[in-house]
């Protein structure tokens, strides 16, 4: 069963998959039940009218703050909140866990003694991390199709694929941060620390980005931005922004192999 | 024939700090090759070196006449390693993790695991985190072997093991030089070494301090006596007694080399006031003590 690095990787984040299995299911199965009584009601709109506009850009995904409406709640409270956090957080656990984690344990070096080269160990590690990340984003995605037809949210399947795909590039983006600064440097808590700052800065840049004009330009750095203006659960896949979140996760995906390849391993 | 190792001008700084300096030496193949130094010498650098896990300042090393680094893969298929620090992922029984080795190595099963697994008693089935240092050793020793590699390069291998098992791996050693394989293993323990090894380099604060058969380094060995006296002999007591050289002196404390018959070493003693008498085979910091006298006085 464990034949290959990636089989390796994959079957010791088992453990914590399971568990972000069920919370996943746990957490669906209580918006969807919550959404019912929200169906419609404007009065709930008119409450986050009068939010504070710092407040809004939080709140919304892709401007929509209909959260009387079955895509306007999804992307307020699945997508723009509960979603990214769950999912960069697995991807930033898995991607600094791959080398930094098995550096700071020190079995990285028994590892590498085998004829395996590190880029090749590299990429079977980042091939087990986008798997990961895809998996859990896939039982979301199964589940959130059930709800959404049960609880009568009216978003398609297909929409709600294709804002998965958003999210699953945009938790990827972090993840594969996280992969590459432990790749540069061995250090996990280095690589959890960065990645997990650039996503809040992603997220705090797209989200105050109305209030200031300065802002409106710096929002374009954040993966975030991209993830969400398109609204996908309304529109569907928005291609320049999804080639732009794929194209972060390649380059920093790429970058990890030169970073590994030239240093010293270090020992606990 | 080339040397399975050949290490030319093997330098390697961590920054600023030392790691060794200068290296050369060869090793040939069907020998046991004892790395002896003590703690800091740069046995570990040495050996991480040669598997790719850190990279030289400078100076080259090939291993089968393969370049460690450009070569670092085919290098690492045929040779075995023991890590002198070993971590080993503690959810796994034996059995899995060995089973992982051996895939990577692009074997079936556990290759040759199953039958030194049985060789040292070590039991396979139960998680790794739950076994004692020794048997972890065990299992570190048996991922080393299990791809039958024409190298292998074992870190202070021996620590933790039961005097049982090390008559184990003594005998597992003879059969890999009878093979015509060959070892490299480093300890800071001489006795250890003059007992395991067919030649020995000595490393000192990461440089070669000499290399030498084992035979030469036995002719060499001699016997620590330190004496405690009431009242400080003259400095010139012990001079030219056969056998005896002067190695230390502190206060009422004597620290002389004794090589061949005690007699007269004893009968000297015998005229001043011994308060106390140790002696044991000397260690590796006796001869380095003993090597540094000589080296001072050769030089006078
Ligand atoms: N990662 C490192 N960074 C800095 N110095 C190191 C590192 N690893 C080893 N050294 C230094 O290199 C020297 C040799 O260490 P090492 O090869 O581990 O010695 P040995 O294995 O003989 O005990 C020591 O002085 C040690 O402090
Ligand atoms: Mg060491």
């Amino acid at each position: 069963m464990l034949s290959s690095v990636f089989a390796k990787t994959l079957y010791d984040r088992l453990r914590s998959f399971r568990w972000w299995c069920l919370g996943t299911l746990a957490f669906i199965a209580l918006y969807g039940s919550v959404f019912p009584s929200l169906h419609g009601k404007q009065s709930l709109n008119k409450l986050i009218e009068g939010y504070p506009q710092a407040l809004k850009g939080f709140v919304g995904f892709g401007g929509n703050l209909d959260i009387a409406s079955g895509a306007g709640y999804l992307g307020t409270e699945v997508f723009s909140f509960w979603g990214p956090i769950v999912l960069v957080a697995v991807a930033i656990a898995a991607g600094s866990a791959a080398i930094a984690g098995e550096e700071e344990r020190g079995t990285l070096d028994l590892l590498l003694s085998l004829p395996v080269s590190r880029t090749r160990c590299l990429l079977e590690k980042l091939a087990a991390l986008v798997c990961e990340v895809v998996a859990l984003a896939f039982v979301m995605w199964i589940l959130l199709v059930i709800v959404s037809s049960a609880a009568g949210m009216g978003v398609s399947a297909v929409n709600l694929a294709a804002a998965m795909l958003g999210l699953v590039l945009f938790a990827l983006d972090f993840g594969m941060l996280a992969f590459a600064i432990g790749a540069a440097t061995g250090r996990k808590a280095l690589a959890i620390g960065l990645s997990a700052t650039a996503a809040v800065i992603a997220d705090v840049l797209n989200a105050l980005a109305p209030l200031a004009s300065w802002l409106d330009s710096a929002r374009l750095v954040s993966p975030f931005y991209f993830y969400s203006h398109g609204d996908p659960l309304r529109h569907g896949i928005a291609g320049t922004d999804t080639l732009i979140l794929l194209a972060i996760a390649v380059v920093l995906g790429a970058l990890a192999p030169h970073l590994f390849r030239r240093r010293d391993l270090s020992t606990p | 024939m080339t040397a399975v190792i050949r290490a030319e001008s093997l330098t390697k700084f961590y920054g600023e700090s030392r790691g060794v300096v200068d290296l050369g030496f060869e090793v040939e193949a069907g020998e046991v090759f004892g790395f002896l130094g003590p703690n800091g010498a740069g046995k570990t650098t040495t050996i991480r070196l040669m598997l790719d896990l850190i990279r030289p300042s400078s100076g080259r090393l090939k291993l089968f006449g393969l370049d460690v680094r450009k070569q670092s893969v085919a290098v690492r298929s045929r040779t075995g390693y023991l890590p002198g620090d070993l971590h080993l992922y503690e959810r796994l029984t034996p059995r899995e993790y060995l089973r992982y080795v051996a895939a990577l190595r692009g074997l079936d099963g556990l290759g040759d695991g199953e039958a030194l697994a049985e060789r040292f008693e070590l039991e396979l089935e139960r998680p790794i985190r739950a076994l004692s240092k020794g048997n972890r050793q065990k299992v570190g020793l048996v991922q080393a072997f299990l791809h039958h590699p024409d190298l292998l390069l074992l870190d202070e291998p021996t620590a933790g093991l039961d005097p049982l098992v090390q008559q184990t791996f003594n005998e597992l050693l003879r059969e890999v030089v009878t093979e015509g394989r060959t070892v490299f293993l480093s300890s800071h323990i001489l006795s250890e070494v003059q007992r395991l090894a067919d030649r020995v380099a000595i490393i000192r604060e990461g440089s070669l301090e000499l290399v030498e058969a084992v035979e030469t380094l036995r002719a060499r060995a001699f016997v620590r006596v330190e004496a405690t006296f009431g009242t400080p002999p003259p400095q010139e007591a012990f001079a030219g007694l056969p056998g005896v050289r002067e190695l230390e002196r502190r206060g009422p404390v004597v620290v002389l080399a004794l090589e061949g018959s005690a007699d007269p070493l004893i009968k000297a003693l015998a005229r001043y006031e011994v308060l106390a008498l140790d002696s044991h085979e000397a260690d590796l910091e006796d001869f380095f003590l003993a090597l540094y006298r000589k080296g001072k006085s050769d030089a006078e």
